[in-house]
């Protein structure tokens, strides 16, 4: 007897990461095998089975038009030429992720630079950005989140770039909390042959402030004391963070985000620019970066974490950008219920429901938030049901129907918890016959993210779908 | 000694201890949390509990780990033990689970179920249990006075033909007919596919479906059929589905959809799953390998 669907074939996605940092700019294109995972004999279930790097590109400088700018043009042509030495089109990417991290998130046009960069990379290439999403994407191209897994433990990766510091911790696996800490090695910059303080970054001139008040008082020192004394106290920021003790006066200028749970943590991953001199001590020339990197590993040497046991990752320097290309994309499960050309779809928010009077979901109030012409439709998520019977899914599609077309947007995409999304779409296109639907199961969403969907994989039913928190810095 | 000798006297040893605990309770007036209960010889049914949530090995050194692994497989690992052998209640869920598996077997759908869901209920040759289990063969076929009643209740050239047979599990087809036969249902129709009246076919084998289609000659035959059960659940249902249902046709030409149940692809996800699959197959005009 023969198996029930063509499911031996393996499937190739081409995936960039593309890092634009405080201080650099990288970028990195892998392959991502697919595979359906179940016995022939069984519903398919495809998964991504192997991440390989296919290209890594070359560090290069961060483009500014000015302190407050990114140069957008520059930044094209940087993508361009390692587009070029790669040897792929951007037609030729299938998935993938512009992820603008640090400071640059911060920067006025950001979000417009990031967007458009977007478009050029590639047709399903998506912009990320947020505190929170680039510390669990550097956690998870580290290998901290790997690492967690295969040692049954919490382990936190603490990402150091040039603007700031990002804490994710993992819990088996599972990312269970994230920070954002302004610290970062190019929060002070320094002219590698005169050794003069060039650039202070509004938070470090926060704390140099908090240090000496008096402009006066910083002259009379030397600018080496002056930096590890500020640096130290930015470390310390850290820690405290961390090992969840009450911040101090000056840690408030610092602290970004803070949801870190109260755990006990089993190891530390290093990652990040800054992280290379952590793992390789006594560099002897402190300013060779123009920045103070190297000051800062050694004031994090120094600091209470490298007591918890650390660990060496898998990727130092690229974990941002190998995590952005080849840790961003999920795969939905392969029961589900697309209409004809309603794929692809970019930012798409995902809206929880509340309770109705009755005692059902509702979801009219929830979607009110997003009727902007920004957001072409939104994705209604469905709780975890008590049960998957057929008489449980028919009254929650009932439900559904007498909702949907009251709610902005097509096509109308749900999101359920459970394996139920080819059933739950095949009764929604039963009692709505005309609207378009998209019904997806198998992807874990929390509030405020975002979704972009892609067209579904070749003899798959099963769509690609990155999930992402869309939060730039104002 | 045979193992129904030292259950027996496994049973007794624990009664004799849970004897003793009475005596113990009442001297002392206190209950304890895991004795039974003082007043009638009360003990909690064995199979109820979820053995992947049970830890029964005392103190564990990292019991989230421990956790973590008895939820991610269905296997009977982390049971502990007494000297070399198994506890005692390790021993007799394994022969409580056992039991189930073989009820279901020997079980029995019920009279009034193919009428519920609307299906023309037939029997195979096979006239008991006893027989269905010892002669295959005369699972695949039906007498003159079963093909009689297909005859008179079920159109001729369906588009698709659903039959429903209790096969190994009886209990596969109460858990999941009434989840997966709407969801089936609703699905076909959907994609404007005819159905023809559903059969249910008492102690029939898979190529039950050839007999079937050599009468009604449908397009597309699907049967839903108990599986053998084994000691995870004993509600595990496979669908076979075969173009151009007849006598003589090959299993390479069957396509298969197997583990529908609670624990696998529930039920009426299946059924939908089905629906697609079908779909397939009837524009395919092929199934089996010839599918592929």
């Amino acid at each position: 007897m023969a198996y029930g669907n063509n499911m031996a074939k393996e499937m190739t996605l081409v995936s960039v990461g593309i890092d634009i940092g405080t201080t650099t700019t990288q970028l990195v294109i892998s392959r991502l095998t697919l595979v359906n995972v179940m016995p022939g004999s069984q519903v398919p279930k495809v998964e991504i089975s192997h991440k390989s790097i296919a290209y890594l590109g070359k560090v290069h400088f961060t483009p500014f038009e000015d302190r407050q700018h990114v140069d957008g043009a520059a930044l094209r042509k940087i993508i361009a030429k390692e587009y070029e030495k790669a040897g792929v089109r951007p037609e030729q990417i299938d998935t993938g992720a512009i992820i603008i991290t640090g400071e640059t998130a911060k920067k006025e046009n950001a979000s417009e630079i990031i967007h458009s960069l977007a478009d050029y990379a590639g047709d399903f290439v998506v912009a990320t950005a947020g505190p929170d999403l680039e510390s669990v994407i550097a956690g998870k191209g580290s290998g901290a989140e790997a690492l967690s897994k295969r040692l049954h433990g919490c382990i936190a990766n603490i990402d150091i770039g040039g603007g700031t510091t990002n804490i994710a911790y993992f819990d088996r696996g599972k990312c269970i909390g994230t920070a954002c800490i302004n610290v970062g090695g190019r929060l002070f910059e320094v002219d590698p042959i005169s050794h003069n303080l060039t650039f202070i970054s509004p938070p470090a001139q926060m704390i140099l402030s908090h240090f000496y008040p008096n402009s006066d008082q910083t002259q009379n020192e030397e600018e080496l004391v002056i930096i590890k004394q500020c640096l130290r106290s930015m470390v310390e920021c850290v820690e405290r963070v961390i090992f969840q003790e009450p911040l101090l006066v000056q840690d408030s200028c610092l602290v970004m985000t803070n949801l870190l749970p109260n755990v006990k943590i089993d190891g530390v991953v290093f990652s990040g620019g800054v992280a290379r001199y952590i793992y390789l001590p006594g560099i002897n020339e402190w300013w060779i970066h123009g920045d103070v990197g190297p000051l800062l590993a050694e004031a994090f040497r120094e600091s209470r974490i490298n007591s918890l046991p650390v660990h060496e990752g898998t990727e130092t320097i690229h974990a941002t950008v190998l995590g952005a290309g080849a840790h961003t994309v999920n795969v939905s499960g392969s029961t589900i219920t697309v209409s004809e050309h309603t794929l692809p779809l970019r930012n798409v928010p995902a809206v929880y429901p509340e309770l109705s009077a009755s005692g059902g979901f509702t979801w009219l109030k929830s979607t009110e938030n997003y009727t902007e012409a920004l957001y072409r439709t939104v994705a209604l998520i469905v709780p975890p049901l008590p049960n998957t019977d057929f008489t449980t899914i028919l009254s929650l599609a009932e439900n559904l129907a007498g909702e949907l077309p009251s709610i902005k947007g097509e096509p109308k995409v749900v999101i359920a918890q459970q394996d139920i999304a080819k059933v739950l779409g095949q009764t929604l296109q039963r009692l709505l016959p005309n609207i378009p639907i998209v019904c997806l199961d198998g992807i874990e969403l929390a509030f405020g993210d975002f979704l972009d969907i892609a067209k579904p994989l070749p003899h798959q039913d099963a769509v690609p779908v990155i999930v992402k928190t869309l939060v730039f810095a104002r | 000694m045979s193992l129904e000798d030292s259950v027996r006297l496994i049973v007794e040893e624990l009664l004799k201890g849970m004897d003793q605990q009475k005596s113990q309770n009442s001297s002392n007036n206190l209950p304890l949390a895991n004795s039974v209960n003082n007043n009638e010889c009360e003990i909690k049914d064995l199979a109820e509990i979820d053995l992947q949530r049970y830890l029964q090995v005392p103190n564990p050194v990292n019991k989230d780990l421990y956790e973590e692994m008895k939820l991610s497989t269905p296997a009977r690992i982390g049971v502990w033990r007494s000297g070399p052998r198994p506890l005692t209640d390790t021993l007799l869920r394994f022969r409580a689970d056992h039991a189930v598996a073989q009820d279901s077997v020997l079980g029995v759908v019920p009279e009034e179920f193919p009428a519920k869901y609307n299906m023309v209920s037939i029997q195979t040759l096979c006239s008991s249990k006893d027989e269905y289990l010892t002669r295959p063969d005369l699972g695949r076929k039906l007498d003159d006075e079963n093909l009689g009643i297909l005859a008179k209740g079920c159109p001729k050239g369906a588009m698709v033909q659903i039959i429903v047979s209790d096969g190994l599990s009886s209990k596969a087809v109460e858990a999941n007919i009434p989840n997966l036969l709407p969801a089936l249902t609703q699905g076909l129709e959907g994609m404007g596919v005819k159905l023809g009246t559903p059969i249910f076919v008492r102690n029939g084998r898979v190529a039950i479906m050839d007999t079937i289609g050599e009468e009604l000659k449908p397009e597309v035959a699907v049967i839903l059929i108990g599986e053998r059960p084994g000691l995870g659940t004993a509600e595990s249902m496979s669908a076979y589905i075969g173009y151009n249902p007849r006598l003589g046709m090959v299993e390479s030409e069957r396509t298969v959809i197997s583990n529908i149940h609670k624990g696998g692809t529930p039920a009426a996800e299946a059924g939908a799953h089905l629906a697609s699959l079908i779909k397939r197959i009837l524009d395919a005009k092929a199934s089996g390998v010839n599918l592929e």
